[in-house]
């Protein structure tokens, strides 16, 4: 009796042990959720003291601590914080995947950091729902540097549906085309492409010679989906993808629409791309072609660090987008985007977060060209000692005012996730440009 | 003590902390993803109830989730055939290994221990077209050809490349419980076979395996229920690509859930697996009798 009773006692002990556990648990973290409703913000227990004064700074951002959105947060961050006694915490995720899931998990729970990164489309609509974005348009009036902004970066980030800005640029990026000076010479040409046809001929001239002609990251939906998107944008602006989205265009009835088909699936199954591009991502694309592989190279500003050295021993040339043969194509020939943007909590946006607003925009262009390497968004002289590269090819964007379309901003998830997967057929050969534009005709309805 | 053990109340005592924690974290959550399916929802905002429509629109009209059942199926088979019989196959061949046999041992087991991470790096960096890797190089002394042979990038083989890799990884796993297995075999029966003539071979076909056929299978399930499920090999090898071609039911319903924003279809497609890996789960069972009392 006494035996079973002592093995009653024990599995009694196991049994309420776990569930109080798992009680206890449930209690405190339904007490902070309460706490927060009720007080209508978020994060307020671990932002501020007992005394309601805010003690922490939080941010959520996108990627390590080597890319460019930390390293210009975590200076900012960290001189504001320094001097004015507060504390900031800086949450980075890698994986663009995972950081929108775990965006999507503050947003659904309110509970947004004070600062975080946010794709411009579903997701930052998402946050303007619950109210937390702050109108960074506003704001940058308020403190006088909204007409610094350079007018492509403003055009990027304006929201369509009310023409706000709700966004604060990460920097200013320009992409334009790399090309190895050797190569092109060895190959026997003697101008950077100009139109698309020039482009295509230069490719098999450098192929002629055994080289690769075009180094591309085919795993990341964005380097495959630029050759698709160029011809559209020099056409039409934003007009295509807007209104395919929309269902009232369609890639079947699109002539630069359907030019950009036929020009990614000549490109990809002529071998242009380097063998296995499928498989290869961006930051191994950057490698390959800084590394000696490839003739042409699309990127940009973003990599300036990378191409400096190549540049100044006179290995490298660049040339801004094509020009679509027999159309007319608009003036702005590069790219300009803002990169992954920031928003600022409203919820949390107090009289301390405002002042790290004045700070930020007094601080950003300093903070781009010393910390991340990259352009600032505000139009002021650059500073001295930078490498030449900043210098000649800010000429080529410095008075652009229609920003680029990113389609991976303007096309819904779903029909983005489509289009990735058939373009990638498509570059490969394993669909035809028939196919990939009777398929893509189907995923949006009117 | 024992004896108080053996009561039925004592040992529900015992079960109902794990009971209740799986309850919590695996049959609520299918309940959950059961619910969410009913709504047509982004995985932020506002809700909208559809009913059955996700189901309708993933069984009448979704050709891609059809192919990932069928890539599903063939990467199981796959993998059975590579962990189970392949396990079942080292495992002989070890338990024949006089010397050095620990060391091989290990050899064969450190992809257990290393992340699925870092494998699939590894695999993506050995079959690399650009730069060269080190498959290519070696297959290249053969034929030139081969030097851009493309394995996780070539859509007719990419999705069994990821069933190899996910195969080599716990191959190792299943050796050793072969193993444990094939040594706890009576030596009386070796003998008696031995004596009645029979040669190695059939000492193996004959009295071993089939000595170890509770542990065969076993393990049979213990790779199927991994394999209907698994995810990260195709995701970080292939992404699923190209296109489609090596993507799992898996890899879809993350796919159409967090990349597509389609919350809502995406745990119709959870809970079609439940159903899918709960039916070839039983099925299995029917097929190899497992459960039945002897």
């Amino acid at each position: 009796m006494k035996k079973k009773l002592i093995a009653m006692f024990l599995a009694t002990v196991v049994t309420a042990s776990s569930v109080l556990t798992g009680c206890g648990q449930q209690t405190e973290s339904k007490t902070a959720t309460q706490q927060d409703a009720s007080e209508g913000t978020t994060k307020t227990t671990s932002s501020t003291a007992s005394t309601g004064e805010r003690t922490k700074i939080t941010a959520l951002l996108k990627g390590t601590e080597s890319t460019e959105q930390y390293q210009v947060f975590n200076y900012l961050l960290s001189n504001y914080c320094e001097e004015n006694g507060l504390e900031y915490e800086i949450e980075l995720v890698n994986d663009m995947q995972d950081y929108f899931t775990k965006l999507q998990m503050y947003i659904n729970s309110n509970t947004l950091p004070d600062i975080y990164g946010c794709p411009n489309g579903t997701l930052s609509k998402a946050c303007k729902d619950i109210d937390a974005l702050v109108d960074v348009g506003a704001e940058l009036k308020r403190n006088g540097y909204y007409d610094k902004m350079n007018g492509a970066i403003v055009d990027f980030l304006t929201d369509a549906d009310d023409g706000n800005i709700y966004l604060f640029p990460q920097g200013l990026y320009c992409e334009y085309f790399m090309y190895r000076t050797d190569i092109f010479e060895e190959a026997g040409i003697t101008e950077a492409p100009a139109t698309w046809g020039e482009f295509e001929a230069a490719c098999q001239k450098i192929a002629d010679i055994g080289e690769i002609p075009l180094v591309v990251g085919g795993s990341d939906a964005w380097q495959l989906m630029r050759y698709l998107s160029f011809s559209p944008w020099r056409i039409t602006g934003p007009d295509f993808i807007t209104n395919y989205q929309a269902g009232s265009d369609k890639f079947s009835s699109n002539d630069s629409a359907k030019y950009a088909v036929n020009l990614l699936h000549d490109l990809g199954t002529k071998g242009y791309f380097e063998p296995g591009f499928a498989s290869v991502d961006y930051t191994s694309a950057c490698n390959l072609f800084f590394g000696g592989t490839g003739a042409i190279f699309y990127s940009g500003s973003g990599q300036i660090g990378l191409a400096n050295e190549m540049y100044k021993e006179g290995k490298l040339g660049f040339f801004p987008v094509p020009d679509t043969e027999g159309m007319e194509n608009m003036p702005t020939n590069v790219p300009i985007h803002a990169g992954f943007a920031e928003a600022f909590n409203k919820a949390t946006y107090d009289d301390t977060m405002q002042n790290f607003f004045d700070y930020m925009c007094e601080n950003f262009s300093d903070a781009c060209y010393t910390q991340a390497q990259i352009f600032s968004p505000f139009n002021e002289d650059l500073p001295e000692g930078l490498s030449q590269l900043y210098y000649d090819t800010q000429p080529m964007f410095s008075a652009a005012e229609t920003a680029w379309t990113s389609w991976d901003d303007k096309l819904d998830s779903e029909v983005l996730t489509k289009i990735v997967d058939e373009q990638q057929k498509l570059a490969q050969g394993i669909i035809t440009p028939d196919e990939f534009i009777s398929n893509c005709d189907t995923f949006v309805t009117k | 003590m024992q004896k108080a053990f053996g009561k039925k109340s004592i040992i529900f005592l015992f079960i109902f902390p794990a009971f209740l924690i799986y309850t919590l974290f695996v049959v609520v959550s299918i309940i959950w993803a059961g619910y969410y399916s009913f709504f047509d929802w982004s995985g932020v905002g506002s809700k909208a109830f559809i009913g059955l429509q996700n189901y309708v629109e993933l069984i009448a009209n979704d050709k891609v989730f059809k192919s990932t059942v069928w890539h599903t199926l063939i990467y199981t088979v796959i993998n059975v055939l590579i962990q189970v019989f392949g396990g079942l196959l080292f495992a002989i061949l070890l338990s024949r290994v006089k010397k050095g046999r620990t060391a091989l041992q290990t050899l064969y087991y450190v992809p257990v221990v290393i992340s699925s991470v870092a494998i699939c790096q590894i695999f993506l960096k050995l079959l690399s077209v650009t730069p060269t890797g080190v498959v290519n190089q070696l297959l290249s002394m053969f034929n030139p050809a081969l030097k851009v042979m493309e394995w996780t990038s070539n859509p007719n083989i990419s999705l069994y490349v990821t069933a190899f890799v996910e195969g080599y990884k716990y191959l190792g796993l299943y050796m050793v419980i072969f193993y444990a297995a094939l040594i706890g075999v009576p030596d009386e029966l070796s003998e008696a076979a031995r004596i009645d003539g029979a040669n190695h071979i059939k000492e193996y076909w004959y009295v071993k395996v089939p000595y170890i056929k509770p542990v065969i299978i076993a393990n049979c399930i213990l790779v199927l229920n991994g394999s209907l499920r698994s995810f990260e090999f195709s995701y970080l090898l292939t992404r699923g690509g190209p296109g489609n071609a090596s993507e799992l039911m898996t890899t879809y319903m993350y796919k159409q859930a967090f990349a597509s924003m389609k919350y809502g279809y995406g745990s119709s497609v959870a809970i079609m697996i439940v159903i899918i890996c709960l039916v070839i789960g039983l099925m299995f069972r029917k097929i190899t009798g497992e459960g039945k009392e002897e």
